[in-house]
């Protein structure tokens, strides 16, 4: 079997619809961030109690289900595995694009992102103690290793390949448990503060980004109306469950290690209160609980549907796994004394989404969206069968 | 070398949010709206928490004045990615307008919620400050160029009088003193250099059962509180 790379020549009416949706929704996001500019964060719904909103926890979220894509695409490029080649290109390419859009959420969430420079002078204008500032020199690498890459893929370069391959898996993993750092470090906020933090990442991004390459890849094929071959995508489906299941022995190990400590009233509160169910139905039940029933249940687990669900819950349930840490971890009052503490400083801070942040928000999305179909349409980067025989889809 | 520190004593705090008003007034900060004030969004260098222990008629209320801890090991020093919070040689904890980029990981990192962040740019009225006092030619290169939305903003120590007083040869702790210090009715707050053992900090250090928030943390704070 020979796989042939070629630009997906998409002619009908539908992409072009398609690509200018999602140009105005970039465009109008990119206004609503200059609005938020000018007129400030209180646009958005943080608060002194919840400084970190919707923009980082998407941010979180796209950059690990970038290191996750980038960690995937080494099966083939690092392990030799062949059966996954036709999926590898493609990973590499959507972790660039994501890292790129996670790198825009943070410019978002930015109280003055006209200094953002100032997180890559490394070692000249920063303090290199912060997670944040040791996290600059891992994106900018993350970026610069992954573009060398999708370089060295494209010129077919098997030897250099496999090097930079190495390399980027590595680093991979480091951009995303440097991530988990960030929030595992501090002690000030007892959700945020657990060793498991950063290998909690890796894990829920090798998770969902496995999830969102199975989408992607499915549905490019379909749209593209090229045929490809199912077994390796039920082999990732394992892999997948793998994945999940370590995920979900993680986040327990987590949430008991809090729960075991006295101080336990903010896990609890996270477990129980008004986060009851976004914890419950979207982190547990779709993150977990349906793909893990999906990708092991014998009669769900070796077809397309079955495969696309779980993947989408997986990708939906990671999403609220980091909602579930960036809101409730900053929203419960810290105990500056023992006892109950009165009035408006003992109250649990509130975070609702405001339209602006939505529009933002999706204008990212479709931003990301828009550099993909893009990449599809003029970069070689989906598969094209030769033997028609050997495949029995379409 | 001087360290600074405050001394609160919760025996004769009353509550009475003086020191608050007084810091507002001192340093410009803007007074929130209602609706700010049910978003928690404005802003307080210094507040009062009332904390309550047990249920009536046997019960407890604290009234414990918070301004910024001034840590010695302070974590948001540690994470802020751009040094624009940073520790003087006599131990204050400054934020830099500047150099901040408004990431707000300081915020999270707070273990005392000291730190605020400023949403919104402030309007300017006739009898609104622009500058925090004194005057910019007597003050010299002061890090607050000019209130400006996006940045996370904090408790000084009212550098600006320490600075002034050393520069006028007086007494900091008993001549000059923060706004907070200044203002309070009841003189339950002490202000002065920890390293100086004659200074009223000390004295009372020394004589009195004190305790800092949140010690777990080993942030080791300098504003101690003495007990009721």
């Amino acid at each position: 079997m020979k796989l042939i790379y070629t630009p997906v020549e998409f002619r009908s009416r539908n992409y072009i619809i398609l690509l200018i949706i999602l140009a105005c929704l970039s465009i109008i996001g990119f206004i609503f961030f200059v609005m938020s500019y000018i007129e400030g964060h209180h646009v958005f719904g943080i608060s002194n109690r919840v400084p970190w909103g919707m923009s980082i926890v998407i941010t979180i979220f796209l950059i690990g289900l970038s290191a996750g894509s980038l960690i995937i695409s080494s099966l083939t490029y690092v392990f030799g595995k062949e059966e996954y080649r036709l999926i590898s290109r493609i990973a590499v390419f959507l972790a660039i694009v994501l890292i790129f859009g996670a790198m825009v959420g943070i410019s978002l969430d930015l109280g003055r992102p006209e200094k953002m420079w100032r997180l890559f002078m490394f070692f000249i204008l920063n303090n290199m103690r912060s997670m944040f500032a040791l996290n600059g020199i891992l994106y900018g690498g993350y970026f610069v290793i992954s573009f060398f890459y999708l370089g060295s893929i494209f010129a077919e370069r098997a030897g250099w390949t496999k090097k930079i391959g190495i390399l980027a898996m590595i680093w991979a993993a480091l951009v995303h448990m440097g991530t988990g750092a960030i929030f595992g470090f501090i002690e000030a906020r007892p959700i945020f503060f657990s060793p498991i933090k950063p290998f909690e990442f890796l894990v829920a991004a090798m998770a969902s980004g496995l999830g969102l390459l199975i989408i992607v890849v499915v549905s490019a094929f379909h749209f593209a109306s090229r045929p490809f071959k199912k077994e390796p995508l039920f082999s990732l489906g394992k892999l997948l469950l793998g994945f999940t299941i370590t995920l979900f022995v993680f986040v327990s190990i987590d949430k008991l290690t809090h729960l075991y400590s006295p101080y336990r009233e903010p896990t609890l509160w996270l477990l129980t209160g008004p986060f009851t169910w976004l914890f419950w139905i979207f982190q547990v039940g779709c993150g977990y609980f349906l793909p893990i029933l999906l990708l092991s249940h014998p009669r769900t687990r070796n077809t397309i549907s079955g495969l696309m669900i779980a993947s989408f819950s997986v990708v939906i349930g990671i999403f609220f796994e980091r909602f579930n840490l960036v809101i409730p971890g900053t929203a419960h009052p810290m105990p500056f004394y023992p006892g109950k503490i009165e009035g408006m400083w003992g109250l649990t801070g509130s975070y609702t989404l405001t339209f602006i942040e939505l529009l933002m928000c999706l204008g990212i999305f479709s931003m990301m969206g828009l550099f993909f179909i893009l990449g599809l349409r003029y970069l070689e980067l989906l598969p094209f069968i030769e033997k028609r025989k050997n495949t029995e889809d379409k | 070398m001087t360290r600074w520190a405050m001394v609160i004593d919760l025996d004769k705090c009353t509550g009475c949010q003086a020191c608050t008003i007084a810091c507002k007034v001192e340093n410009n900060i803007p007074h929130g709206s209602p609706e700010e004030q049910r978003k928690q969004r404005d802003i307080y260098w210094n507040k009062v928490i009332a904390v309550t222990n047990g249920k009536y008629p046997h019960i407890q209320t604290f009234l414990i004045p918070m301004p910024c801890m001034h840590c010695e090991k302070p974590p948001c020093v540690t994470v802020c990615p751009v040094k624009a919070t940073y520790r003087r040689k006599d131990g204050i904890i400054m934020q830099d307008f500047r150099k901040c980029i408004g990431c707000k990981y300081c915020m999270v990192a707070c273990p005392y919620g000291a730190r605020n962040f400023n949403n919104k740019e402030q309007e300017i009225k006739p009898y609104h400050r622009q500058d925090p006092p004194p005057e910019r030619e007597v003050r010299g290169k002061w890090p607050f160029p000019r209130r400006t939305h996006g940045v996370v903003e904090k408790c000084t120590f009212c550098f600006h009088r320490i600075d002034q007083g050393i520069k006028d040869g007086k007494k900091i702790g008993v001549e000059v003193m923060p706004a907070c210090v200044e203002a309070c009715p009841s003189e339950a707050r002490t202000f002065g250099d920890l390293d100086d053992p004659k200074s009223d900090v000390c004295r009372l250090l020394s004589s009195r059962v004190w305790f800092r928030l949140r010690e777990e943390l080993e942030t080791q704070a300098k504003v101690y509180y003495l007990t009721k």
